[in-house]
């Protein structure tokens, strides 16, 4: 395996239950406040039976935040009150990126959007059919995958390439991996990528068949996990090639060194137990990033509070770090599991993590698993010395990726 | 070149291998056709019996394929690709699925309501790692799947594929299946060839 040229992040942004921004997402990681919740927003018979984490906002007030007013014209524009909930949170965030990493005369570069998300615009699809046969045709046009990303591409002003990408809850680290793939032969100079998905009833329904939801709120590496909490957000990073970074006022301190997906190859949606798609995922972004597992600082874990993910995980972390272990942590306790959105938002606290020397606690984390040597990190930690972070996301039919990022040397 | 090394059909209760009949059950009695066809023949995957009927129809049809059609030595896992199509993808599965949610939801249903599943299956049971695609048609496209397969063998993405059609609705299953290989100078893979393995049920019996 070659190592790749590392790929400099400019700025991030984010959009979660516990925040709307980057600074309020890293105040309630700070203070321990998760974003799971009785439902408020979500139109669901499972209203105080199932808790998620909810983006605190009503479709109207994401309209607000997202700057789009009462006509949004243009191709793939809509109507206030039309507009898919997954292409919001995905135009606040992506926007709040671009805004931090503020480049200079962005026109002038090759732009694009690597977008990636799980539902689409199924929630307008479901206020649709909730409507019976007089539902309105406008809310179904936003029921394909690729339909946010072109909609916040043109909000954007964002014109030489846009792709979506849809892997399960790998989405967004592939969308990551795959943006730097863009920027390291030389076809695009930045490009915003990560991803979003919006709470609706087809997951949560989807995911309570499958028995896999917590009835309270998760417990993520606990060995009496119950399993897991949904929740709905957005998250990038503004990935910039060297000529593009020597241009920005502030430098940035992170790159994005490694990147890996693999395949388990062995159940539609369970993990296998030993975790060997997790674990080539995380040995190849390591050997990608020409790094040792000891040059780890600290891992976000994957870590959904699923019986099987969380073994499985912690079975291949165990079989790759055995006998140094770094500092780790779900911060699925807080945000929930965002699903397509995950890997973006957990890149997003991952770089901060670089960036200020971070680590996060895995709340409500009590009885270590017995099967593993290791416990996550219970404590907010600030002023560590953080050289390198993994974050992990791992998804249905065997779909693992990894992303390493590193502080750069200066 | 690309050519057909093996062929697969299952129909109304038959089953050709390479243009021949290999099978038929005794007409009365026989209560499931798919999983007479497991007994038949031996086969001891017990995962099997939690598959779905598309999943069974399709891991029946590659196992009658590749028995004694691929030597997996040839190639390495990504080397092999799956490209098959239907014309109600997991719409069967979707149904049973459905009728059990007024109860309890069933999980075991849930994770086959999706037709590319049924590829994994047949992946996870062969150790298949190269690209796969699944895709909807009112009928057999044989052109279709010539052109998609050709592409993806000639632009070096592929050195074999899998490839056909697998179709269950209620009592109606249909699979064809063709292995495609390089230089192997046997029938030449094209949509007519294709088409003419499909058909020949209705006229072969020998």
């Amino acid at each position: 395996m070659t190592k790749g040229s590392p790929v400099a992040v400019a700025g991030v942004g984010i959009i979660s239950a516990i925040g709307n921004n980057v600074r309020e997402c890293l105040s309630a990681l700070e203070n321990g406040q998760a974003g799971m919740d009785d439902i408020a927003w979500l139109d669901t018979v499972y209203r105080r039976k199932i808790p998620v984490a909810e983006v605190k906002a009503s479709n109207s007030r994401l309209e607000e935040l997202a700057g789009v007013g009462q006509h949004i014209d243009g191709p793939a524009g809509g109507r206030a009150g039309l507009v898919s909930r997954t292409a919001l949170l995905s135009l606040i965030a992506a926007r709040e990126a671009l805004d931090n990493a503020a480049i200079p005369e962005l026109d002038h570069w090759r732009t694009g959007i690597v977008s990636a998300n799980t539902v689409g615009g199924m929630d307008r699809t479901e206020a649709f059919f909730s409507r019976g046969p007089r539902g309105r045709l406008r809310q179904v046009v936003q029921h394909e995958c690729g339909y946010s990303t072109e909609w916040v591409a043109d909000r954007l002003g964002i014109r030489h390439y846009q792709t979506t990408i849809s892997t399960a809850c790998s989405s967004s680290a592939n969308a990551i991996g795959f943006g730097a793939k863009l920027i390291r032969h030389g076809i695009l100079d930045v490009v915003v990528a990560g991803g979003t998905d919006a709470l609706t009833k087809f997951t949560l329904n989807g995911f309570n068949a499958l028995m896999i939801l917590d009835s309270a709120w998760c417990k993520p590496f606990d060995g009496e996990r119950q399993g897991l909490n949904l929740g709905e957000g957005a998250g990038y990073l503004v990935l910039v090639s060297d000529a593009v970074a020597a241009t920005l006022s502030a430098r940035s301190e992170c790159v994005l060194s490694g990147y890996a997906n693999a395949n388990d190859a062995y159940h539609q949606t369970a993990s296998s137990p030993d975790g060997r798609g997790s674990w080539l995922a995380m040995k190849t972004a390591l050997e990608r990033s020409g790094l040792q597992p000891a040059d780890i600082d600290y891992i976000n874990l994957h870590g959904t509070g699923t019986q099987n993910n969380d073994l499985a995980e912690g079975t291949a972390i165990r079989r790759l770090f055995e006998p140094r272990y770094p500092k780790m942590s779900s911060t699925k306790s807080f945000t929930g599991h965002t699903l397509g959105a995950s890997g973006g938002i957990e890149a997003v606290f991952s770089v901060l993590a670089v960036w200020h020397g971070f680590v996060y606690p895995n709340l409500r984390f009590h009885t270590p698993m017995p099967e593993l040597p290791f416990v996550p990190e219970i404590e907010f930690i600030r002023d560590v010395p953080i050289r390198h972070v993994m974050s992990n996301s791992f998804g249905f039919g065997g779909n693992c990726s990894s992303l390493v990022f590193s502080k750069c040397q200066s | 070149m690309e050519y057909i090394t093996a062929s697969c059909i299952i129909r109304k209760n038959s089953l050709y291998r390479n243009g021949r009949l290999v099978w038929e059950p005794p007409p009365a009695g026989s209560a499931d056709f798919l999983v007479s066809v497991y007994q038949h023949f031996g086969f001891q995957y017990p995962k099997f019996y939690k598959m779905d009927q598309l999943g069974k129809l399709g891991w029946l049809a590659a196992e009658l394929l590749l028995s004694d059609g691929l030597d997996a030595a040839d190639y390495r896992p990504e080397d092999i690709a799956v490209v098959l199509s239907n014309a109600n993808a997991s719409l069967d599965t979707d149904y049973r699925f459905f009728a059990t949610v007024r109860d309890i939801p069933s999980p075991a249903l849930f994770v086959y309501t999706l037709p590319n599943i049924m590829i994994g299956e047949i992946c996870i049971r062969h150790q298949f790692k190269g690209e796969n695609a699944f895709f909807i048609f009112e009928s057999f496209d044989a052109g279709f799947i010539e052109a998609y397969v050709r592409d993806l063998m000639e632009n070096g993405k592929a050195r074999a594929c899998v490839c056909g059609w697998v179709e269950v609705l209620g009592d109606s299953y249909t699979a064809a299946l063709y292995l495609i290989e390089k230089n192997l100078t046997t029938l030449p893979f094209t949509a007519e060839n294709m088409n003419s393995l499909f058909g020949t049920q209705n006229t072969r019996h020998d």
